[in-house]
């Protein structure tokens, strides 16, 4: 990946400023008080065979808005997800609850489809560690969202701790998972914090096998199902954030 | 020692009293004889019933009762009774001789371990010895040998006791049809009557019966072997897919190795693939072994199934049975149709991705009226959704329904899919789901009919059951549900899966199965009521299951697992390898036998049908067989005219090894379909199995046709008896009874009856 310096500026002061600004339409629209740092206990859904989002639990330091990075749109971001999801296709989804869980909760396991906010803030502890090798070799999917700029870099680092001799390659806009459900056509898309791009690790760093797992990078789809509901979101934005989502979850419960 | 006990009190044989006539030549002495014996008979209950006032009442009727029969028993012998019997005119008839000559006489179960082929030598060699002499001096012999036909027998070294097969009923009508026209005594037939005959006997009988020729049969060896081992039915399909796992039931029989522990090998063509540990039961009773291999490669392959030779034994050569599978290397398709996405899709697909010999083809709705495919052949192939028509849908071999209402398919698709399974003989599943069965409105419609569970006609809402699900004794030894590298291993397997939690789950009621259903898993809720999980049945040609389950990806994902843990990978490809097991093609070979004897014709058999499965009588079948040396032979196949669809043909097989039949059918110039058979031209080891003497065969034969069973041991009657048969040139020879020995026994034993009873009673 190439990062060129001014462009990168210029993005990430864009950034700071949408950040501040969601951060203070999430104090007014989200629903719950977000001042100062606290811990967030996070719900889990018992197993029923059910759909069930699954959001991945790292790290505990509060950020921008008092809250840990883990938990940035949470939980409206899933329940407004889960309600598009049964809305537009077949999946019946758990609409009013969710799962939060640690990298080495037993309990993971249960959910094949897993989804981790901010990995630009990602670490692991040996357990964690291996909860996460365990749970992607046995067939587990993760999707990582919300990161951007140097982000990448931690990210990318600890992809590399849980797949050794992982190759985080772009993905191509022909690949299945871009049309599992909607036709994406191109990945040349304007993210939350520029333009996005979209990058997976392949089983054997083969193509042509299965997805392990998807990042977003310069993207924020969980910010942008969180306020879709609001009218402060461009509609077109977030209707390609639902498109993503929807895609990963018939891709991964398909492969 | 029958016969000579009898011979000794009645001096004849016991034929002669069978075929006799029982006449009397009284003579005129024998009337006043009659008047003494009256006036004997009044005098003696006279005297009893004046004499002795102190006599009971019992007494004297005992004592003229004795006195009565005495003079009774003179009176008769003073009638001259006499036997008239046909007795064959000595030279002036004959007698057929039938030698066994095949390989089961050369097992060493006679008198003092000699061969049976030794007594046949020893008894019918040669017209100067033993039986044979005995019969040449009242007949003229005619000697065959037999094993697969009956030919005649000029000298003893033309007995060579090595032929494959011994047909008795053959061997009957030819010896039979040999002598017809001459005076025939009857037919001997020396042999340990291990019929190995795929006909039966009734026929060739029947002719004996309406022409009155008498069997005599000579039964030659034990009844049971001391010690033996024998590999004895061994049940395997004549069709296998590349990779798939076996499990083949062997019965094995044995004598005087009653617990013993003996392994079971089977091998591939030298190599062991397969073994199992068996303890033998005890003496006369058959175990049945289950043993378990992977058919690896592809091709004709010959399986043994071998018990080693164990000490003592007399019969090695049963010890092992072979069986041809064909086995096949091609992709077999399966349409996985899926009403609602959810984990397992993906974890199904995933497990099966490796197999080489499976292609599930995923037809995903995703929304209503939007399809998600994957697998395809071509970029057309189901863009409509779900096949409309017969000649789409029978072009897959398996069809899975996950969770897809029945009102999703047209009555003519659920016909359809009903269909294939009656008529194509393709295989279907239906998974569990909010979709499926009942829940899924199946109940009534033609795929519900063919389910192996049986549905509630009321439609219910889906409702959690979490189950705790264990193979039944079935699927415990079921080649589908092993999900482990042995069987022992596997039911460990099945135990361990089933203390996980979460358990997995099910939302269909479904409770019981229709009769004729095998269920392999069964699972037990929370309210500790079980139910079916996994069940099939056969329907028509096909066979349906019904796998109530909508979360097996549990038994890959869960935590307890470990990553390299097989099972979710072995169920779901020996279930899908179950699926379409034996699923006909348009062209399907039919065969009765893998093997012919060398020298016998191969008939070919071949079902041909449309791309509708639909039978053709019309169309132009060839078989191109390719012979042991090397030369092809095209050979016309005809419809048999007993079966719509049936075609035939006959080939000989003139050399020993095997043959390929590529069978090809077209019809107005297109392709129907072709199919490869293969069948073995080889001498059969038949003869080593149930080798023991039959005497309950060879009893029937000559009951059945009015002559008599003898033992090896005690024939010696034989040419005797051979001599009242009545048939042929014959004269009639009264033979009297009076003098009998029995007769006299009778009268001295009266006699002293009446003298001690008389001293009991104090009256002499």
């Amino acid at each position: 990946m190439k990062l060129r310096s001014r462009r990168y500026v210029v993005r990430m002061l864009g950034l700071a400023l949408a950040v501040c600004a969601t951060a203070a339409l999430a104090q007014d629209f989200g629903g719950r008080s977000r001042r100062g740092s606290r811990v967030i206990a996070g719900e889990k859904t018992p197993y029923d065979g059910q759909f069930a989002f699954a959001r991945l639990r790292h790290g505990e330091v509060a950020l921008f808005r008092g809250e840990p990075p883990w938990a940035h749109d949470y939980p409206r971001a899933e329940r407004n997800f889960a309600r598009i999801l049964t809305e537009l296709t077949l999946v019946k989804p758990h609409l009013d609850s969710s799962s939060v869980l640690t990298l080495d909760d037993p309990e993971l396991f249960a959910h094949p489809i897993a989804y981790m906010s901010e990995p630009g803030f990602w670490t692991m502890n040996d357990a964690e560690l291996e909860g996460l090798q365990r749970y992607i070799q046995k067939g587990g999917f993760v999707i990582f969202d919300d990161f951007r700029g140097e982000h990448w870099y931690n990210f990318q680092e600890q992809v590399q701790r849980v797949i050794p001799n992982a190759q985080l390659v772009e993905i191509d806009p022909d690949h299945a998972v871009f049309h599992a459900f909607f036709d994406i056509n191109t990945t040349d898309t304007q993210g939350y914090y520029g333009p996005a791009t979209f990058h997976g690790v392949f089983e054997d760093n083969d193509p042509t096998k299965r997805l392990l797992l998807v990042a977003n990078y310069n993207h924020d789809l969980g910010e942008l199902w969180e306020y879709s509901d609001t009218g402060m979101v461009p509609v077109d934005l977030s209707n390609d954030a639902y498109k993503y989502g929807i895609n990963y979850v018939i891709y991964a419960m398909t492969h | 020692m029958f016969d000579s006990f009898f011979q000794l009190l009645f001096e004849y044989r016991p034929v002669v009293f069978s075929q006799g006539e029982l006449r009397f030549a009284a003579w005129g002495g024998s009337y006043v004889a009659l008047v003494v014996a009256g006036l004997a008979v009044a005098a003696a209950i006279a005297t009893y019933r004046t004499t002795g006032a102190k006599l009971k009442l019992r007494d004297r009727i005992v004592l003229a009762g004795l006195r009565v029969a005495l003079i009774a028993l003179v009176a008769v012998c003073l009638f001259r009774p006499v036997l008239v019997v046909k007795a064959a005119v000595a030279q002036q008839n004959f007698v057929a001789v039938l030698l066994d000559d095949s390989r089961s006489m050369q097992i060493a179960d006679h008198e003092n371990g000699a061969a049976r082929a030794d007594f046949v030598r020893q008894e019918f060699g040669a017209a100067d010895r033993g039986a044979l002499k005995a019969l040449s001096d009242k007949f003229v012999v005619r000697t065959f040998r037999f094993s697969t036909a009956a030919s005649r027998v000029d000298a003893e070294d033309e007995l060579t006791f090595a032929g494959a097969q011994t047909r008795l009923g053959v061997a009957l009508d030819g010896a039979r049809q040999e002598l017809a026209g001459l005076p025939l005594a009857g037919l001997v037939v020396v042999t340990d009557g291990a019929d190995t005959a795929e006909d039966s006997l009734g026929e060739s009988l029947l002719g004996l019966k309406s022409q009155g020729v008498p069997v005599f049969t000579v039964g030659v060896g034990r009844e049971t072997l001391p010690r033996d081992i024998q590999v004895g039915r061994v049940s395997t399909p004549r069709f296998a897919l590349k990779g798939t796992t076996l499990m083949i039931d062997v019965m094995i029989s044995q004598s005087g190795f009653a617990g013993k522990t003996i392994t079971l090998d089977v091998e591939d063509e030298g190599r062991i693939v397969g073994s199992q540990q068996v303890t033998l039961p005890g003496d006369g009773s058959a175990a049945t072994a289950r043993v378990r291999f992977s058919v690896a490669d592809p091709g004709a392959r010959l399986f043994k199934f071998r018990v080693a030779p164990q000490e003592g034994e007399l019969v090695t050569e049963n010890n092992v049975r072979e069986a041809l599978i064909d086995v096949r290397d091609r992709r077999e398709k399966i349409l996985y149709f899926q009403g609602e996405p959810r984990h397992d899709v993906g974890f199904i697909t995933r497990a099966v991705r490796d197999d080489a010999n499976l292609q599930l083809v995923l037809l995903q709705r995703t929304a209503d009226n939007k399809f998600y495919r994957r697998n395809v052949d071509n970029p057309d192939e189901l863009t409509a959704g779900f096949p409309k028509t017969r000649e789409e849908l029978f072009s897959y071999r398996g069809i899975i329904l996950g969770s897809i209402e029945a009102g999703a398919f047209t009555g003519d698709q659920l016909q359809m899919i009903a269909d294939f399974v009656d008529r194509r003989g393709g295989g279907l599943m239906m998974l569990g789901g909010a979709r499926s069965f009942s829940e899924g409105g199946y109940a009534g419609t033609a795929v519900g009919d063919v389910l192996p569970v049986t549905l509630d006609a009321n439609a219910r809402s889906p409702q959690l059951g979490r189950l705790t699900v264990r193979p039944t004794r079935a699927g415990a030894a079921h080649g589908i549900t092993q999900i482990a590298d042995t069987e022992s291993a596997s039911t460990e397997r099945w135990s361990f899966l089933a203390t996980l939690e979460p358990k997995v789950t099910t939302l269909n009621a479904v409770d019981s199965i229709k009769p004729g259903a095998t269920v392999l898993l069964s699972g037990v809720d929370e309210s500790r009521r079980e139910r079916p999980v996994l069940a099939y049945q056969r329907y028509g040609r096909g066979k349906a299951f019904a796998f109530t389950l909508q979360d097996t990806w549990l038994w890959q994902m869960h935590v307890a697992i470990p990553v390299e843990d097989m099972s979710h990978e072995y169920l779901w490809r020996q279930l899908l390898r179950g699926l379409v097991d034996g699923v006909p093609d348009a062209v399907e070979p039919l065969s009765l036998t893998d093997r012919v004897e060398p020298g016998e014709t191969i008939t070919l058999r071949a079902d041909v049908v449309d791309s509708s499965f639909v039978e053709l009588n019309d169309a132009s079948v060839v078989a191109h067989v390719s012979r042991p040396d090397g030369s092809i032979l095209d050979v016309p196949m005809q419809w048999s005219g007993e079966r719509s669809g049936e075609y035939v043909a006959q080939v000989p097989a003139v050399g020993t090894g095997q043959y390929e039949a590529r069978i090809e059918a077209t019809r107005a110039g297109q392709v129907l379909g072709s199919t490869v058979a293969h069948i073995r031209a080889a001498p059969g080891d038949a003869e080593y199995f149930d080798a023991t003497m039959h005497a309950a065969t060879l009893r029937r034969i000559a009951d059945e046709t009015g002559g008599r069973f003898y033992t090896a041991a005690a024939m010696q009657g034989l040419s005797e008896d051979l001599r009242y048969t009545g048939r042929g040139v014959t004269t009639v020879e009264e033979r009297d009874l009076w003098r009998l020995p029995i007769v006299f026994l009778l009268l001295i034993g009266l006699l002293c009856a009446e003298w001690a009873y008389r001293r009991r009673v104090g009256l002499s």
